[in-house]
C-alpha cells in the first residue's frame, strides 16, 4: 500500500495529524478542529482529491464531543482520505467549507439542523429536512424519540392499553407469560 | 416584449410532478418561460431511519436499509451488508458474491426500465412507460421468487445471501435476460430515434466536464460529461472483479448524453447477469452471523460504496462495539445531484425542461432527506 503510505507521509510532514492507512485505499487521519479546512483545501488543490464524498457527524455524548468527518476522493489515484476532528459538546461550532466545495454547503445545513452544530458564515435557509421543528436536535443521543412520540401524539381510541401489548394481552387472556418472555431483548 | 414576460415571478414546482420518483419541491423564479433561479426544498420524504436504527440491533436495522431508496433498494442494502463485513472482517462465500452481483444488476436493470419511463414522461411521450413498467414487472416476478418480495428485498444481508437460487430460477432468469433484451430495439426506435425527443435532449441541462467532479457528479451524469468512473471498476466489489463489462460514456454533458450512457448501461447490465449465472460457482450462499438477539459488531468505522443506477452511494457506519449501531449514515448520488447541481444547471433552461434535466439527473428525493 505504497501509495497510501506516501500521502500519510506527506499530511504528517505539512500538518500537525496522527492517523494510519486503515485498509487498501482507505487512509484516516485526526486533527485538531483549525487545521480542518487547511488540510482539505491542501488535497484539493495540491493532492488532487477533487471529490468531496461526505461530511458527516457522530455524538459521541460519553466524551462530551462530536466528531465531524470529512470524507474526500482522489479520481487519479482512487484514493480516499478521511479527515476527523472532534468538536466540544456544550458548544459546537466549527468551520465552513463551502467555499471549498459548494456542495459543502448542503452537508453543513444538515448537520446544524440535525446536530445543532454552528458553521459561522454558512448562508441557506435554517430549515433543511423539518419544518418548524421546536425540539433539540434531533440527531443528537438525548434526544428520546419514543418519549416524543408519547408527549406529542396520542393512542386511538380503544388502543390505550397498547403501550405494552404483551401486559395487555396477558391481562386479557390472563395467561402466565414466561420469565424470558417479559422483557424486549434490546431493553 | 411585453411587461408580463419582463417581470420575475416565483413558481412552485410542488411535490408531485412528472420529473421524479419520489416528492421535492423546487421553487422557482422565472422571467416569462426561463428560469432565473432554483432553490431545492426536501423533507416530504425524511423517515428519520439513521435515527430509528440507533436503537435497533443490527439486523433489524438491515431490514430498514433498503427503505431509503424506492426506485432501487438494492444497492442500499447490499452497501450497509459490505460496511458491517467490513467492520467484523466477515468473509462472504463465492457463491454469494455471484448471487449478489445478479441482483444488483438485475436492479439496475428495472431501475433503467423505470427511469425510461420517466424520462420520456416528462417529455410528453407517454407510451415508453406503459411499456417499461411493464416489462419491469418480469424483473420484479424474479425478485419474488427469489425474495418474497417484489420491490423491498431484505436479501443481500451480512455475510451473504438469504436464501440460496430456488429451483428453476435460473432458467426463468436467462429467459427475462433474453425477453428484455429482446424490447431494447423498440425502445430505441421510439425515444432515441425520436426527432422531437433528440431535439429536446441536446444541448438541454449542461454539466460542464471540467466542473462535474468537483461539483460531486456521479454516475450516468457524470459518464454523460465523458469522463469515466464507476465504483464496478475503481473498488471492484463482490463478484464485479471477475466480470467483463464495458463503462460507455458520451460527451456533451446533456440530457441527451445522459440517456445514451443509460440506454448503453442496460446492455452492460444484462451481460453481467448472464455471465454471472454461466459462471455461478457451487457452495455456500451465507457465512452464517451469530445468534441476532447477541451479534455486536466490533468497535470502529467503515466508508463503503457502491455503483447503483443513479451513481456512487456511499454508507458511513460507525459501530461502539455494542448490539447496535452508533452512526449510520447514507450519502446518496442524489444529495449532491438534487441540490448543488440541479439550483446550477437550472437558471437559463424553460420551465417544461424542468422536470426533464431533474429526471436526467437521477434524483431520488427519498435519499436526499432519508
Amino acid at each position: 500500500m505504497k501509495k497510501e503510505q506516501k500521502i500519510l507521509a506527506d499530511l504528517k510532514d505539512v500538518f500537525e495529524i496522527s492517523g494510519k492507512v486503515k485498509a487498501e485505499k482507505r487512509i484516516s487521519i485526526k486533527t485538531d478542529k483549525k487545521h480542518v479546512s487547511s488540510i482539505l483545501l491542501y488535497l484539493k488543490t495540491q493532492k488532487g482529491y477533487i471529490h468531496l464524498n461526505h461530511i458527516s457527524c457522530v455524538d459521541f455524548i460519553e466524551d462530551n464531543e462530536f466528531e465531524m468527518v470529512y470524507i474526500i476522493w482522489n479520481p487519479k489515484t482512487k484514493l480516499t482520505v478521511l479527515v476527523h476532528t472532534r468538536i466540544d459538546r456544550k458548544n459546537p461550532k466549527m468551520e465552513n467549507i463551502d467555499a471549498i466545495w459548494d456542495q459543502a454547503n448542503t452537508y453543513e445545513r444538515e448537520i446544524r439542523e440535525m446536530f445543532g452544530i454552528h458553521f459561522p458564515g454558512l448562508k441557506g435557509r435554517k430549515e433543511f429536512i423539518l419544518e418548524d421543528w421546536q425540539d433539540i436536535p434531533p440527531m443528537r443521543k438525548d434526544f428520546d424519540t419514543q418519549l416524543y412520540a408519547i408527549e406529542h401524539f396520542h393512542s386511538r381510541p380503544g388502543r390505550e392499553d397498547a403501550q405494552n401489548v404483551r401486559e395487555a394481552i396477558q391481562q386479557r387472556s390472563k395467561e402466565e407469560i414466561p420469565e424470558f418472555a417479559k422483557k424486549y431483548s434490546r431493553d | 416584449m411585453s411587461k408580463t414576460r419582463e417581470k420575475e415571478t416565483t413558481l412552485y414546482l410542488d411535490p408531485q410532478h412528472p420529473g421524479i420518483t419520489g416528492n421535492m419541491m423546487i421553487k422557482l423564479k422565472v422571467k416569462g418561460d426561463t428560469v432565473i433561479k432554483a432553490e431545492t426544498h426536501v423533507g416530504y420524504l425524511h423517515r428519520a431511519f439513521e435515527k430509528l436504527v440507533e436503537n435497533r440491533n443490527w439486523l433489524q436495522s438491515f431490514t430498514l436499509m433498503c427503505r431509503f431508496c424506492v426506485p432501487e433498494p438494492d444497492p442500499m442494502e447490499l452497501t450497509f451488508a459490505r460496511a458491517v463485513e467490513k467492520l467484523e472482517g466477515r468473509e462472504v462465500p463465492e457463491r454469494a458474491k455471484y448471487i449478489r452481483t445478479i441482483v444488483a444488476e438485475l436492479a439496475r436493470i428495472q431501475s433503467f426500465l423505470l427511469w425510461y419511463g420517466g424520462q420520456s414522461g416528462s417529455s410528453g411521450l407517454y407510451t415508453l412507460g406503459q411499456w417499461s413498467v411493464g416489462d419491469r414487472n418480469y424483473i420484479l416476478d424474479l425478485f419474488e421468487d427469489l425474495t418474497g418480495a417484489r420491490i423491498y428485498h431484505m436479501y443481500m444481508w451480512p455475510g451473504g445471501v438469504r436464501r440460496d437460487l430456488p429451483k428453476g430460477w435460473i432458467d426463468k432468469a436467462y429467459k427475462t435476460m433474453d425477453y428484455i433484451e429482446g424490447r431494447l430495439d423498440n425502445y430505441n426506435q421510439l425515444l432515441f430515434d425520436n426527432a422531437i425527443f433528440q431535439k429536446r435532449a441536446q444541448g438541454v441541462g449542461i454539466i460542464p466536464k471540467d466542473k462535474a467532479i468537483e461539483w460531486g457528479v456521479v454516475g450516468a451524469p457524470l459518464r454523460g460529461t465523458g469522463i469515466k468512473h464507476d465504483v464496478r471498476i475503481d473498488e471492484p466489489y463482490d463478484a464485479y472483479d471477475k466480470m467483463k463489462f464495458v463503462v460507455p460514456t458520451y460527451e456533451g454533458g446533456d440530457v441527451w448524453a445522459r440517456a445514451l450512457v443509460r440506454r448503453d448501461e442496460i446492455k452492460q447490465s444484462i451481460s453481467i447477469v448472464r455471465q454471472a449465472l454461466d459462471n455461478l460457482p457451487e457452495g455456500s450462499y451465507y457465512n452464517r452471523i451469530p445468534n441476532p438477539m447477541k451479534w455486536t459488531v466490533p468497535a470502529g468505522e467503515a466508508w463503503v460504496k457502491t455503483e447503483s443506477v443513479r451513481g456512487e452511494i456511499g454508507f458511513y457506519v460507525v459501530s461502539d462495539g455494542g448490539n447496535k449501531p452508533k452512526r449510520v449514515h447514507l450519502k446518496g448520488a442524489a444529495y449532491t445531484h438534487g441540490v448543488t447541481v440541479l439550483e446550477k444547471i437550472l437558471p437559463g433552461q424553460n420551465i417544461a425542461d424542468v422536470s426533464f434535466i431533474l429526471n436526467s439527473l437521477g434524483v431520488c428525493p427519498p435519499e436526499i432527506e432519508r
